[in-house]
This record gives structure tokens, C-alpha cells and sequence, in this order.
């Protein structure tokens, strides 16, 4: 068991700041959806809400004074369509300014679009938008650290409804071939596809028998409870074990909003004014219910 | 599971390909070998430096994934592999995970044309057309084997991906001495001189235009024949003084769709530099799945073998 060297610019955050810091990126996720005049992905971004808030403000080792510190933990967003959320929680960990995202997403000129591009956005790791090419990739980056020796740890988030793509089982397969226990998959199982359910589409269950018969290591849990989330990170396999790990997250599309929650309506869409603030005060009931 | 009936016949080819990588192997620390098993080539390479080679299995989307994972970590990655595969099956991750955050990837294979007698799912005709498509890809076919290997030697100092076709067969003969051309990316090679008509070609037909040209040439003609090994960049600039110097009399031969390869590139400076000819023939692989049969047959039934050749520069010369 080896330790990864700690690039640590930002102190470990206790449960109670991460619920804090998702219920911002909530916050700011609603807020982008109502000033955009197009589309955004607001559902699988609310989803993936408490996941990214989890990695980005507690499990990965980065420093967004050094973005090209060796050492530092690779990201790689498979479901490329979150971009939005990446961006947010980047922007909360000090990548980024909020403001400027807010006032130049989807503009021409921008770098900040509907899917992350590492050529326009520094701070990136891997251009992606098209499902099922995120995994693949992770997999080069996870190989390559091997292979110099390196002490890092690649991360993935993938949605799940992109594991209908083959390439997410070849690269499932290539994991566990080269044994890279520095892989660490997180899927936002939110049930949900585009526009309908994922067991009347593609019937993906048993899930994580799926994963663990690719020879994963695999733990599910609920993609909204920070403690849990947080207790996986603490107790994720050293970076130079032999298996990749699968984190399923049961996850809730639209999570936080109860308008949109499990609504196919709300796969993409615009906030109008009005809708934006009832959907801030649907969060808002949902932060009381929670102190309460 | 990949066709390897023909695979003694194109082992020489590959061999220059497999010394090659296995030297550059020890000069770039940072070079890898990936391959979705067509490893063959690789062996020397795989056994010199076994940490930097890969092989995924039959799965080119995840061979070309993983090569786009290795390069933005700062490796240069080569996938070899056989041609209607990578350039098909994994076409989306040639373009959105490589070329479109310009990694230096590079993609080498065989089996571009009607060669090695596997059928239509195991010959690759429409490839340079897509590869040809992709922003930032450089696009190659390469005929002589020793040239295969200065090709890879020169990639690497490529900031982007490149493509590298090879055929089959007849194809791996020597056709240049070493030092006889000056062979670089983006520059056509004059293979012959001539002063009547140019064909224009590449990879596993360029001994046959060389051998047309020869026939031809007994019967007073003179055929020029450049080996157009760089289909993207493509150089306007040699197009162009062959439609001066050789009498504006054109013939495009190549083992590829007759529509959407180098006659098509061709074309293309010809329309946008506004030059005028007096005749353009294309020959190629016409709108059918082939069957079966060897390549030079193949050649002849589907109207781009010798005789076809040496008829079409005929009627180019005769053209008014």
C-alpha cells in the first residue's frame, strides 16, 4: 500500500460543507438553466450533483493553481452532456469564475459549451460529448501512469445510460486486462435515458453483476448521501491494487427539484423566469426538509 | 477473427514496419505499440519493451480510446491494425477522441484495397475518403516497404495524427533505392519522368503504373508517374506543374473507390486553382462489394488492372 503525493490546496471539507457545497452547485445549476436562452442537460446535471461535489471538493487530488501537476488526479467526464456541472464544480474549486461561465456559455467565442473541449478549456482533461469514448480514455490515462510509475488516480464519471455503448464494455475489459486498480468508475445511475427509462429501453439490471463479472471491484450506493459517498472515497483500493473499481451511484434524475425529478420532460430544457424561481424554491424545501 | 491467410505474403512489408518501431522504441521512451490483436508486426517491439506495448483484443474502438488516453498523458501512441477495421469500426474515436484535440496518434495498417482475398468486410476501399474527411488527420499510402518505415520516422516529430495505409501482396516490393527520393510528408515523389501524360497514384498500384509506364515508353510515349503518397496535405503545387509539363493529359489510378480518393483530391486543386486539362481518367474500385480473387484479378475485372492502365493513358494521349 503506497501513499499518492498530496497536492492539497484545499482543506478536507467535513459532510455537512459538501451538502453545503451541492446544494450551491445546485443553486447555480438552476440559475445558469434560467439565464441561458437554450437548452441544458439540467436533469442529468442535478443527478450528478452530489457525485461531483464529492470528488471535486473532497476526493480528487488537484490544484487549480498547478492544473498540469503530474500528480494530480485525472478527471474524465464520459457523460459529456454534464459539462455544465463539471464546469460549476471546477469553478467552485477555483478553476474557473462562475460569473464568466454564466455570461459566456454557449456565446460564440466561448470556451464553455454544451460538451468539454480540453483544446478551448484548460483545466480539461479529455475533450468528450459522444457516450461511450470517456471509459476508453480513462483507460490510456490509467495505463500510462502505470506504466511511468505514477501515483495518481484516473476517475471517471460515466451516466448510465451510455453503458448501452460497447466501447464502455471493451474498455471495462481492457481495465481489468491490464489491471488498474488506479481506475475508478463512478456511474450516475439514474435510471433514465434521454427520453424514457433505462429498463424499458436497454435492461441494464443486474448492474452491478455486470460489472463485477467484467472483474471490477464494485460497491453501489446512494449517489445523494454525501456521507456515503464520502466514506467510498475514504475507503477506495490504493492506486497500485489490481482491479479498477466501479462506484454505482442510485441516483435520482432531476434531483432536488421536484417538478423535474424522474420527469423525461426535464431531460434538457430552459428555466424561464418564472420557472427558475419556482424551481429555487423547490430547493429550498428540499434544504429545510433536510436541517429539519 | 481477423483474416490471416495472407499473412506470409505481406510479412516483409511489415517486418520494416516492426524493425522500425521497435529502433524508435529505444529513441522515445514516450512511444507505444497498441494493437486490437494484429500484433504480429509488433512482436520485436512488444519484446524490447513489453511496459509500452498493448493489446486490447478484437476491440478497435477501445484500441483507439486508449491511444487517445496514453497521448494526452504525453505518449505517442501507434495502433497497428488492419485497415477496414480501425478506419470503420473505430472511425468515430479516430475523430472526436483524437482529431479533434489533435493528439499525435498514429494509425498504421494494411489490407487498403482489393488485397489479401478476404471479401468485402476485410478490404478497406473507402478509407482514405474518411480519413481524408478529418480535421487535423495527415493521410498516407505507402507502396515501398523500406518507405513505410521512413514515413513512421518522420511522424514523429508530428504534433497531430497521421494515417498510414499499406496493401497487401505484390505491393512490398522495393521500388526506390534509398536516397533516390526525396521523401517527405505533404510532397508527391516524380517515381518516373515524362513529358506526355502524369498518372497519379499511390500505394499498391504504384508498381503498376510504373509498369505501364515502362510499356508505354517502348512505344514511344513519354509517362511521367508520381507516387502520390500524401493524399492530405495534398501537393497543389506538384498537380499543378504536371498539368503544364505534361501536356494537361491526366490518369488518376489508386486501389480505392474511384470516387471519394486521390481522383477526387485531384480534382479538388484542379477545380480550385481553376486549371484546365485535356484529360482527366480516373481509375479505381467502381460502386461494388468485390468478391474473391487475387489482387491483380481483382485489379483487371473491376477495370484498374495493367491493361486498363495502359488503355486509359491511350486515350489520354489521344484526347484533344
Amino acid at each position: 500500500m503506497s501513499t499518492s503525493i498530496s497536492l492539497s490546496s484545499e482543506p478536507k471539507h467535513t459532510v455537512a460543507e459538501l451538502e453545503d457545497l451541492a446544494y450551491e452547485l445546485r443553486e447555480k445549476l438552476l440559475y445558469l438553466c434560467g439565464t441561458y436562452e437554450g437548452a441544458v442537460h439540467i436533469g442529468g446535471d442535478l443527478s450528478l450533483a452530489d457525485i461531483l461535489t464529492a470528488l471535486y471538493h473532497y476526493g480528487l487530488n488537484i490544484d487549480p493553481s498547478d492544473i498540469a501537476n503530474p500528480n494530480r488526479d485525472r478527471f474524465v467526464l464520459s457523460k459529456g452532456h454534464a459539462a455544465v456541472c463539471m464546469y460549476i464544480s471546477m469553478a467552485m474549486r477555483g478553476f474557473f469564475d462562475f460569473d464568466e461561465i454564466v455570461a459566456t456559455y454557449g456565446q460564440l467565442g466561448s470556451a464553455y459549451g454544451m460538451h468539454p473541449c480540453k483544446v478551448q478549456l484548460r483545466g480539461v482533461e479529455a475533450s468528450t460529448g459522444s457516450l461511450g469514448h470517456g471509459l476508453p480514455i480513462a483507460v490510456g490515462m490509467a495505463k500510462s501512469a502505470r506504466q511511468k510509475g505514477e501515483t495518481h488516480r484516473v476517475f471517471c464519471v460515466l451516466g448510465d445510460g451510455e453503458t448501452g455503448e460497447g466501447s464502455i464494455w471493451e474498455a471495462a475489459m481492457a481495465a481489468r486486462s491490464s489491471e488498474l486498480g488506479n481506475l475508478i468508475a463512478f456511474v450516475d445511475r439514474n435510471h433514465q435515458l434521454m427520453t424514457g427509462f433505462t429498463e424499458d429501453r436497454v435492461v441494464l439490471e443486474p448492474y452491478l453483476g455486470k460489472w463485477a463479472s467484467f472483474g471490477w471491484n464494485t460497491v453501489s450506493v446512494d449517489g445523494h448521501n454525501m456521507k456515503d459517498l464520502v466514506s467510498i472515497i475514504d475507503n477506495l483500493p490504493s492506486y497500485d491494487s489490481t482491479r479498477p473499481t466501479v462506484v454505482i451511484c442510485e441516483t435520482v434524475k432531476g434531483k432536488g427539484v421536484d417538478f423535474m425529478e424522474r420527469n423525461i420532460a426535464w431531460h434538457a430544457g430552459s428555466l424561464g423566469a418564472a420557472d427558475l424561481e419556482r424551481a429555487m424554491a423547490a430547493l429550498e424545501s428540499t434544504r429545510k426538509v433536510v436541517s429539519a | 477473427m481477423p483474416v490471416t491467410f495472407t499473412f506470409g505474403e505481406w510479412l516483409s512489408a511489415r517486418s520494416v514496419i516492426g524493425s522500425t518501431l521497435a529502433e524508435l522504441g529505444g529513441e522515445y521512451d514516450n512511444l507505444w505499440t497498441i494493437t486490437p490483436e494484429i500484433g504480429a508486426t509488433l512482436g520485436e517491439f512488444r519484446a524490447l519493451y513489453p511496459d509500452r506495448f498493448l493489446d486490447v483484443g478484437i476491440a478497435e474502438q477501445v484500441s483507439i480510446g486508449v491511444a487517445a488516453g496514453l497521448a494526452y498523458e504525453g505518449n505517442i501512441p501507434v495502433v497497428s491494425g488492419m485497415l477496414p477495421f480501425l478506419s470503420m469500426r473505430a472511425l468515430e474515436q479516430i475523430r472526436s477522441d483524437v482529431c479533434y484535440p489533435n493528439l499525435p496518434v498514429k494509425i498504421i495498417g494494411t489490407h487498403g484495397g482489393l488485397v489479401g482475398n478476404g471479401g468485402s468486410t476485410h478490404y478497406a476501399v473507402e478509407d482514405l475518403a474518411l480519413m481524408c474527411a478529418l480535421t487535423n488527420m495527415t493521410v498516407t499510402s505507402i507502396a515501398d516497404p523500406l518507405m513505410a518505415g521512413d514515413i513512421l520516422r518522420q511522424s514523429m516529430k508530428m504534433s497531430g495524427p497521421i494515417y498510414i495505409r499499406l496493401g497487401v501482396g505484390k505491393s512490398d516490393m522495393v521500388l526506390y533505392e534509398p536516397g533516390q527520393h526525396d521523401i517527405q510528408i505533404g510532397k508527391g515523389i516524380v517515381a518516373r519522368d515524362g513529358y506526355d501524360a502524369t498518372i497519379f497514384t499511390h500505394g499498391t498500384t504504384v508498381a503498376q503504373a510504373l509498369e505501364a509506364a515502362e510499356t508505354l515508353g517502348a512505344l514511344g510515349h513519354s509517362i511521367r508517374v508520381i507516387d502520390m503518397f500524401t493524399l492530405k496535405p495534398i501537393d497543389a503545387d506538384l498537380i499543378e506543374r504536371c498539368a503544364k509539363e505534361t501536356g494537361g493529359r491526366f490518369v488518376v489510378l489508386e486501389d480505392h473507390l474511384a470516387y471519394g480518393g486521390l481522383a477526387s483530391r485531384v480534382a479538388d486543386v484542379l477545380a480550385d486553382r481553376n486549371i484546365h486539362l485535356t484529360a482527366f481518367e480516373r481509375l479505381g474500385i467502381p460502386q461494388v462489394y468485390a468478391g474473391f480473387g487475387g489482387d491483380e484479378e481483382l485489379r483487371d475485372k473491376y477495370g484498374y488492372g495493367l491493361t486498363s492502365t495502359i488503355s486509359a493513358v491511350m486515350r489520354a494521349l489521344a484526347a484533344k
